[in-house]
């Protein structure tokens, strides 16, 4: 997908985790909100913050936006 | 046929810009009253995939450039138009409240990570030498015991009262070019400091000055900057949706996760 550059997708798509799966307007309030989406938050974060330290680690360098490369 | 919902919008307009959703189908814009919400129709998704949470994104990055924005979180579905109608009649005072709050407003992420391991060492060393110097008069099991619990609470006390510090000093860089914040302290030993900010457009530069100058700063500390973002985290309902007939999300969900396959390993 030429839409997120190869290098941050996986940070990228964990930030975007973080975000779109149980913030913004969640209309359906306790209604929708299941016990799998409860496990899947807590996975995507657990991985986001390991994957962010790795990264980190590796490349030394923030990233510059969501949908950019690193500077 | 479903109703995919992206964004909240300050508009009763049609979306001019051609913008593709999910399964590439155009988006358009639902009215009601002076708002309106950015939908596509289609068929129900078989199969959830990384690509259809980036193509969520990307259609409400790309309606960020022309309005002011609340993202509606990922596979938010309605069965008919007459229950999206129904869900804008019962939130819109909660919609027209968050679109004043923030327009023209963008949200940044940054995360700080600090050598937790080192600097809970260095309190434990620290607590060590003190103890040293203190007689134990009674080393009887129960009272060891208590001891043992109570250290291990005064390092604990004393290893977050240093990530507090150590926040205050970096939180000072960029709260003053922002509207709103959120502080999420010590998510794990390492992950010091994970934090959203609310920032108004016009002073984007400022607040990626002072990061910049908080990130040059000597020290140890790697950090991890995003934005600008929609406001996801600053979107505050106070109202509960509670009679519509949503759909239930439960097993797309099951299906994400698979889909996502998110293990360490898989990422790194």
């Amino acid at each position: 997908m030429e839409y997120v550059t190869t290098k941050s997708k996986d940070v990228t798509l964990l930030e975007i985790l973080d975000r779109v799966l149980d913030k913004g307007v969640v209309i359906s309030g306790d209604l929708v909100i299941s016990l799998a989406e409860i496990d899947l938050i807590y996975v995507g974060l657990k991985v986001l913050i390991s994957s962010v330290e790795t990264m980190e680690r590796l490349r030394g360098a923030p990233f510059a936006s969501p949908m950019q490369e690193p500077k | 046929m479903r109703i995919y919902a992206y964004a909240v919008i300050d508009s009763n307009s049609k979306i001019t810009a051609p913008i593709n959703g999910l399964e590439g189908i155009g988006v358009y814009n639902i009215s009601y009253r002076d708002i309106g919400i950015v939908v596509s129709e289609g068929e129900q998704i078989q199969d959830i995939t990384q690509e259809h949470i980036l193509k969520h994104e990307e259609v409400v990055e790309k309606l960020m450039e022309s309005f002011t924005v609340l993202p509606v979180s990922f596979l938010t579905l309605f069965k008919k138009k007459d229950d999206v109608l129904l869900m804008m009649q019962e939130h819109y005072s909660d919609f027209r409240e968050n679109l004043d709050r923030l327009r023209n407003k963008v949200e940044f992420g940054i995360k700080i990570i600090w050598p937790g391991e080192t600097i809970k060492n260095r309190v434990i060393e620290a607590s060590k030498k003190l103890n040293a110097n203190v007689a134990i008069a009674d080393n009887t099991p129960g009272k060891s015991f208590a001891m043992q619990k109570l250290e291990k609470y005064k390092i604990d006390k004393e290893f977050a009262e240093e990530a507090d510090r150590c926040i205050a000093l970096l939180d000072d860089f960029f709260s003053r070019f922002v509207t709103e914040k959120k502080l999420e302290k010590l998510k794990s030993d390492n992950l010091l400091l994970n934090a959203y900010y609310l920032v108004e457009k016009e002073k984007q530069g400022d607040f990626k000055e002072a990061f910049e100058r908080a990130k040059n700063t000597p020290g140890d500390l790697k950090y991890l900057f995003s934005g600008p973002w929609p406001p996801y985290n600053f979107i505050s309902l106070t109202k509960k949706s509670s009679s519509l007939d949503y759909l239930n999300t439960k097993d797309v969900f099951t299906k994400l996760v698979n889909n996502l396959d998110l293990t360490e390993k898989n990422i790194i």
